[in-house]
């Protein structure tokens, strides 16, 4: 696929997972894909489809085998904070106070401490973290982790942004101001985005464009694009959007079936 | 252990009130701690007082403490304490500094695993005390061949714990650091070393008394001043109060110094979710 303007290509993409001890497994398989510069894209799909896997592999942390990916037409040679990502399990450090997780990658980035230190304590207010700056992770919540590790990648203001299932261990109140917050900070600086959810609402809430996968191995089933107005305070309950969210819920309930039949069988 | 300088505290009124009934509480929790060490000591001065042994099979405790604070009085203790210590401690920092480095090293990289790791695993449960003569006739009779030996003994456990830790780190963390451009050096010491501490420190507290008892264990072959030393003399010359006296030297030592691991412990693991050191004491 070539595609004019693009910031990622990935082109024909599979990743074979190699178990020193049981059977390879097939995770991504033929994935190609184009992500403009700026632009916000959900990958759903059901879990075990590859979605975490895709993400390893734009972040540079799993080699590149078959297929390629290129970021701004330079091949992903391994990781990098202008690829900043939120894992799926966060991944804080647990030896780190709330604060000093934030302040790590602007440490590494080389901005001086009390730099580090404004910017480390404008994310964790962001994330509404003010009071456990002291706190290590041991002694948060997971939604509180999931805040955490969201400010520390936020924080070094990457250009692209992976997220993986970055709201998923938070509560629907938490989740709505994340999502907002999310939204703002991408309008304010220019940021790609590739957003990992299993929330279907979420998805064409927050997103341009909705890839979705399919069950093991993951390919691209289908691309849908959405563009709702999203300071429309009825935005939710309005037959547009509904008919949205339910027609992509189809796509993605009819692959997660087939992953239920994958794995019983 | 809890809060001695609560309990020293001098503060004017301090008998009344709940602050006094708190003291008396920590005392009363210590003295059950302690109770079975102290009808230990109970049964060792009744059974060394009843006529049954003679004194010089087992002399009484007390007569060991006398021992004790004379031979602390005479400056013959401090000296053999300062020798004994200075080089199991020695012998144990080098221990512990060349282990983490070599365990690192083997659990990075291919071909240092591969090429120590039959070393070690042979080497772990060869008896290293019986190379003595031969390091002897290497490095001669003072410190560098006492030292070697308990390095010997004691790196083991230090580098297994800190391979099988360093492995052990969830590579999500080693990503999300390598996600901020942290290098493969800085991720040693940002990352690997302080996730797989919870292991290492383990791998140190066994090894420390390991390191005790060889560096007693080369003066009692050797000779040179040290506690080992002075109970091997004492055996000669059937001073059984000095055999005893460097037994309960060394069991206080070796207390204080695994207390002040777990103390340690506790201190660089605030961080852990652990509540429990993994040693009794
Ligand atoms: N290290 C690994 N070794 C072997 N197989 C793996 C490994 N990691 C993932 N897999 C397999 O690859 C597939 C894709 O995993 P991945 O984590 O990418 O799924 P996902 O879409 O992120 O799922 P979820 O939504 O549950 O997070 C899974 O079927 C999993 O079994
Ligand atoms: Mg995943």
């Amino acid at each position: 696929m070539a595609v004019n303007g693009a910031q990622i290509v990935i082109d024909r993409l599979s990743h074979m997972y190699r178990p020193p001890h049981g059977k390879p497994v097939l995770a991504v398989d033929d994935v190609s894909l184009a992500v403009g510069e700026r632009e916000f894209l959900a990958l759903l799909g059901p879990s075990g489809c590859g979605k975490s896997t895709l993400l390893y592999l734009l972040g540079g942390f799993l080699p590149t085998e078959t297929g390629s990916i290129t970021v701004d037409g330079k091949p992903i040679t391994g990781p990098g904070p202008d690829r900043g990502i939120v894992f799926q399990h966060f991944a804080l450090f647990p030896w780190k106070t709330v604060r000093a997780n934030v302040m790590y990658g602007l440490k590494r980035a080389g901005l001086p401490r009390d730099e580090q230190e404004k910017r480390a304590q404008a994310f964790i207010d962001l994330v509404g973290l003010h009071g456990f700056e002291e706190s290590y992770p041991s002694q948060l919540s997971g939604g509180m982790k999931q805040r955490t590790a969201i400010a520390r990648t936020l924080a070094i203001d990457p250009e692209i942004l992976l997220m993986d299932e970055p709201f998923g261990a938070l509560d629907a109140q938490t989740r709505s101001l994340m999502q907002t917050e999310l939204l703002s900070i991408w309008e304010r600086s220019p940021k790609t985005v590739i957003f990992v959810t299993h929330d279907v609402q979420e998805a064409v809430y927050l997103a341009r464009r909705i890839a979705v996968m399919s069950a093991r191995p993951g390919r691209i089933k289908a691309i849908i694009e959405t563009n709702f107005d999203r300071r429309d305070p009825h935005l939710f309950k309005s037959k547009p959007f509904v008919d949205k969210v339910d027609e992509i819920w189809d796509l993605v309930r009819a692959e997660a079936i087939k992953a239920q039949g994958t794995r019983s069988t | 252990m809890a809060r001695i300088d609560d309990t020293l505290a001098p503060t004017g009124a301090w008998l009344q009130g709940p602050r006094f009934a708190s003291v008396l509480r920590a005392c009363g929790r210590q003295l059950i701690a302690w109770s079975p060490v102290i009808v230990l000591l109970i049964a060792w001065e009744a059974v060394a007082r009843s006529g049954l042994v003679t004194p010089f099979m087992l002399p009484t405790f007390t007569g060991v403490l006398e021992r004790i604070a004379t031979d602390t009085a005479s400056g013959d203790l401090p000296v053999a304490l300062g020798m004994t210590m200075w080089r199991a401690l020695a012998g144990f920092f080098i221990s512990a500094v060349a282990g983490i480095a070599l365990g690192v090293a083997m659990a990075r990289s291919r071909a240092f695993n591969w090429f120590f790791d039959p070393i070690i695993s042979i080497g772990f449960p060869v008896p290293k005390i019986a190379f003595l003569p031969i390091i002897v006739l290497w490095l001669g009779f003072f410190d560098l061949s006492k030292i070697t030996i308990i390095v010997f003994n004691s790196i083991f456990p230090v580098v297994t714990a800190t391979v099988v830790g360093v492995r052990g780190v969830e590579k999500e963390l080693i990503w999300s650091a390598r996600n901020f451009g942290t290098s493969e050096r800085a991720l040693t010491w940002d990352v690997l070393l302080p996730a797989a501490l919870p292991q290492i420190f383990t791998g140190l507290q066994v090894t420390l008394p390991i390191a005790l008892i060889v560096g007693i264990l080369t003066e009692m072959a050797m000779g040179g001043y040290g506690i080992g030393a002075s109970m091997q003399t004492a055996s000669r010359f059937a001073d059984s109060l000095g055999v005893f006296a460097g037994i309960v030297e060394i069991a206080v030592v070796g207390y204080v110094l695994v207390k002040l691991m777990s103390l340690l412990r506790a201190r660089l693991l605030v961080w852990h979710p652990e509540a429990l050191e993994p040693t009794t004491a």
